[in-house]
């Protein structure tokens, strides 16, 4: 292939250079007139010398080829520097790209055909492709999604803002209607710090890989199912796995209804899936409005670390309930978020370049966060059970699998497998209750990461 | 060093659950204190009455614009006839 590309440059540049050969006998004319006129404003021609020097057609023609991605991607060159400054290995130059392109034509699939989170998988597969051009290098410092990514990653950004959308969109009523339930989205975060051990221990007995307890934990933060979260943490304990970490999190979110229902399932019998739970009480307008202040101020107290992400999400939901800056809330429900959304993932995707994601360590991750995921659904669901050993009010166990904070799907799936069994068992609502107590719970859990690691 | 991974988790467990506990107990707290002092408002029937008339008389009218359109064409039909 290479020599084939390089023989066809050659043939040109013969017959080119017999078209060109004749009026090369007439130079010395012209140059004599050139030398004249060089002596007259010699500055002028040694600028242009410096910036263009002439060469032949041949010359020029490999020249070129040299700059088109075909060279790049088939001979890999000393010196190609990764986004982090260092060498790029060969293989990452050339069939790792190629590979790449592959991944993220896969990832377009799934957004587009099979509907799996296309609001931050089309833009973070985008981000994936462009990172993994050669040459161009847009995933560099000075490359535009490096600038993205520098922006709003790399300082933790990004995700308070996309919180702060999540807190406007959020009705905190059925959490608010059985407060009791908030337990499930508590025991859900056991799938963090259970795979945290699971990876250090890994890492520590085994030779698979070799994660430390900081990248431990960033990955296990994967299971809290909450994307914002993962690369929250990922971004200030393993800036390196960042990528791995956000595309499994993305990934798994909106596998939710194939992942969880066969846990909840297997950790279930009919009896408990067709309990049907009291209907929620009304609450009222004040509850709401003072709830997300009660949450923050209970965090001014406890864990303040956990404020970046806690207080974003208040301010969304407390401008919400207020009921008088519809215009703000509107926006960061809707305007603001998108944008940041576009800005997030093209920033995410731009860590998806072939040197730090072709490496051993991304399996790894992709494999512990849907354990981490798994075993957080696992003991939400066995919370549930638990629970309804001590309270004669029962809980249907189905809701447990909410509390990881994959805010709706996992409602949804609840509501979905409970009416499998009872087609008029409304889980919906009491799923929410777990669910927004998840997205606290998982905040709670990073605060404890940031807390313990910083 | 693996010790560490389990210290971590049980101090990340019981935070997350000592947080949601004290917030289970508080928000139970507070919408106690606020359903007895501050009780919403119970739906202000007169309030609502105004506009309740208001509609009835609109389809009237549309009724009778229909009543009407039909005469006229039933009046047609038979002097066609």
């Amino acid at each position: 292939m290479k020599r084939l590309v390089f023989s066809l440059l050659m043939l040109m540049n013969i017959s080119f250079s017999s078209m060109a050969s004749e009026p090369v006998t007439t130079v010395s004319d012209t140059a004599l007139q050139s030398a004249i006129v060089e002596t007259e404003t010699p500055k002028k021609s040694t600028y242009r010398e410096e910036t263009y020097q002439a060469m032949s057609f041949n010359e020029m023609m490999v020249n070129f080829y040299h700059t088109t991605g075909i060279s790049a991607l088939i001979e890999p060159k000393k010196g190609v520097l990764t986004s982090h400054g260092e060498p790029m290995s060969d293989f990452h130059q050339t069939w790792g790209r190629l590979i790449m392109f592959l991944v993220t034509f896969v990832l377009f699939y799934l957004a587009i055909a099979k509907g799996f989170e296309p609001l931050l998988l089309l833009p973070i597969a985008f981000g994936g492709l462009l990172a993994n051009v050669p040459i161009a290098n847009m995933a560099g410092p000075d490359g535009f999604l490096g600038i993205i990514y520098e922006m709003g990653i790399a300082n933790g950004l990004f995700p308070l803002l996309i919180f702060m959308g999540v807190g406007a969109m959020t009705d905190f009523g059925p959490l608010l209607a059985n407060p009791r339930l908030a337990l499930l989205g508590g025991a859900a975060q056991f799938g963090i710090f259970g795979t945290l051990v699971g990876a250090y221990a890994l890492s520590e007995f085994t030779t698979i890989f070799d994660f430390t307890l900081q990248q431990s934990a960033a990955i296990s933060i994967i299971g809290g199912a909450d994307g914002p979260t993962s690369i929250f943490i990922a971004s200030t304990l393993a800036p390196e796995l960042l990528g791995a970490i956000a595309v499994a999190s993305y990934s798994y979110m909106a596998l939710v209804p194939i992942i969880q229902p066969p846990i909840m399932r297997a950790l279930t019998t009919t009896e408990e899936r067709k309990i049907r739970m009291r209907t929620l009480r009304h609450v009222t307008k004040l509850e709401k409005l003072l709830f997300p202040i009660l949450v923050l101020m209970l965090i001014v107290f406890i864990l303040p670390d956990a404020a970046p992400l806690v207080g974003a999400f208040a301010l969304g939901n407390f401008f919400k309930e207020t009921g008088v800056v519809d215009r703000l809330s509107d926006t960061m429900q809707h305007a603001l978020i998108n944008i940041v959304t576009i800005f997030l993932g093209l920033a995410v995707g731009s860590k998806l370049a072939a040197d730090q994601f072709l490496v051993v360590d991304t399996l790894a991750i992709l494999g512990l966060g849907l354990l981490a995921f798994s075993v957080g659904t696992a003991a939400g669901v066995l919370m549930a059970k638990l629970m309804n050993v001590f309270s004669d009010d029962k809980i249907n166990p189905l809701i447990g699998s909410a509390g990881v904070s994959a805010v709706p799907m996992a409602a949804r799936v609840s509501q979905k497998e409970g009416m499998k069994d009872d087609p008029t068992n409304m889980l919906l609502m009491h799923a929410m209750g777990p669910n927004v107590a998840g997205v606290i719970g998982s905040a709670v859990a990073a605060g404890v990461m940031i807390a313990l690691f910083k | 060093m693996f010790l560490e991974s389990i210290k971590i988790m049980f101090l990340g467990m019981g935070t997350v659950y000592l947080f949601l506990t004290i917030m289970i107990y508080m928000t139970k707290l507070m919408s106690k204190l606020i359903l007895r002092y501050f009780p919403e408002a119970p739906k202000d029937f007169h309030a609502s009455i105004p506009k309740v008339p208001a509609q009835p008389t609109n389809e009237n009218a549309k009724i009778a614009a229909i009543l009407g359109a039909l005469q006229h064409h039933h009046q047609i039909e038979k002097e066609g006839k």
